[in-house]
């Protein structure tokens, strides 16, 4: 099964990704922006301001579920050795700490309108940030250590522990009195989100997805070629 | 209604200002990230181009990898 995600097995299939991707995002993009910000209406509250619901939630969940996914695959890395997960972990951090970084700017121009204030140690936003620090560990483990093993193994133990972090985000607002509200959207389908809303939402989070695939691919490419150059010679 | 549009019911600081940071940060995260790997591309090639022609043949008969690389390459410039 691991053969799968040998790079020299997907290596050609990533640059048709690529093209396929580039060659439907523009117009889906221009769909989830019409969307978001015209055919959406306002909210009966927050009035347009709801709109930055339309980039702030996608992204926190672009990067909750990145880190999610490096957690997982530094385990299996961990039990099974293979090497080419290592690749993957380190192209999707990049994307993670981006989207966790839009999360919290956009959380926080939203909040000035809707609360009165840029910014609160609230327990979301808090654990929001330790996400964040997370993030620059693990990317800072694999440029300080030299020693690519090493680097890898720190990293993936980061990852490892901040995985613990994850469920303190996703029920923050619940544990703790919170001034981020609780979740709209839940996955048994008791979401108190109108479809006229969510869709927006479903369609920015597609076009946000297909960007982070593309980069994604990019980064995995590039790491590719990084190791082939360096074994030239050996070859 | 354009007036509306852009003002957003006051808002429009606020909802203008996040849409364009989101999407400036990811057009220059795209940039940066297409640019690294056109770069690495260039240099692999380069590297290919500096081994002896027996030698390169020996590295494209064994990386099927490689001769992608230099194909995708070959296709860009």
């Amino acid at each position: 099964m691991f053969d799968l995600i040998n790079p020299s097995r997907i290596f050609h299939w990533i640059e048709k990704l690529i093209n396929f991707i580039n060659s439907i995002f523009f117009i889906l993009l221009i769909i989830a922006l019409t969307f978001a910000l015209i055919l959406s209406p306002p909210d009966y509250l927050q009035g347009d301001s709801v709109r930055i619901m339309y980039v702030h939630v996608p992204s926190a969940w672009i990067g909750l579920a990145s880190f999610t996914s490096i957690a997982l695959l530094s385990m299996l890395n961990f039990i099974f050795k293979i090497k080419n997960l290592n690749l993957i972990t380190k192209s999707i951090a990049p994307i993670g700490l981006m989207f966790t970084c839009l999360a919290i700017v956009t959380g926080s121009l939203w909040g000035q309108p809707t609360w009165g204030t840029w910014w609160a140690w609230d327990a979301r936003i808090t654990s929001m940030v330790v996400l964040l620090i997370f993030y620059i560990l693990f990317i800072l483990a694999h440029k300080l250590i030299e020693q690519e093993e090493k680097a890898n193994k720190v990293a993936n133990i980061i990852a490892i522990i901040g995985l613990v972090n994850i469920p303190v985000i996703k029920y923050s607002v619940d544990w703790w009195n919170t001034l981020h509200q609780s979740s709209s959207i839940k996955i048994d389908g008791t979401s108190s989100i109108h479809a006229s809303m969510l869709l927006p939402l479903m369609l920015m989070l597609l076009v946000l997805l297909l960007y982070c695939a593309l980069i994604l691919l990019m980064k995995y490419k590039t790491e590719i070629i990084r190791i082939k150059k360096k074994n030239i010679k050996r070859v | 209604m354009i007036q509306n549009f852009i003002s957003m019911n006051g808002y429009g600081l606020f909802v203008w200002l996040s849409f364009a940071i989101t999407f400036l940060v990811c057009a220059i995260v795209y940039y940066r990230t297409y640019r690294t790997l056109k770069k690495y591309e260039k240099d692999f090639a380069k590297e290919l181009d500096q081994l002896s022609e027996s030698e390169r043949k020996l590295v494209l008969e064994k990386s099927k990898i490689a001769s992608q690389v230099l194909a995708s390459y070959s296709k860009s410039i």
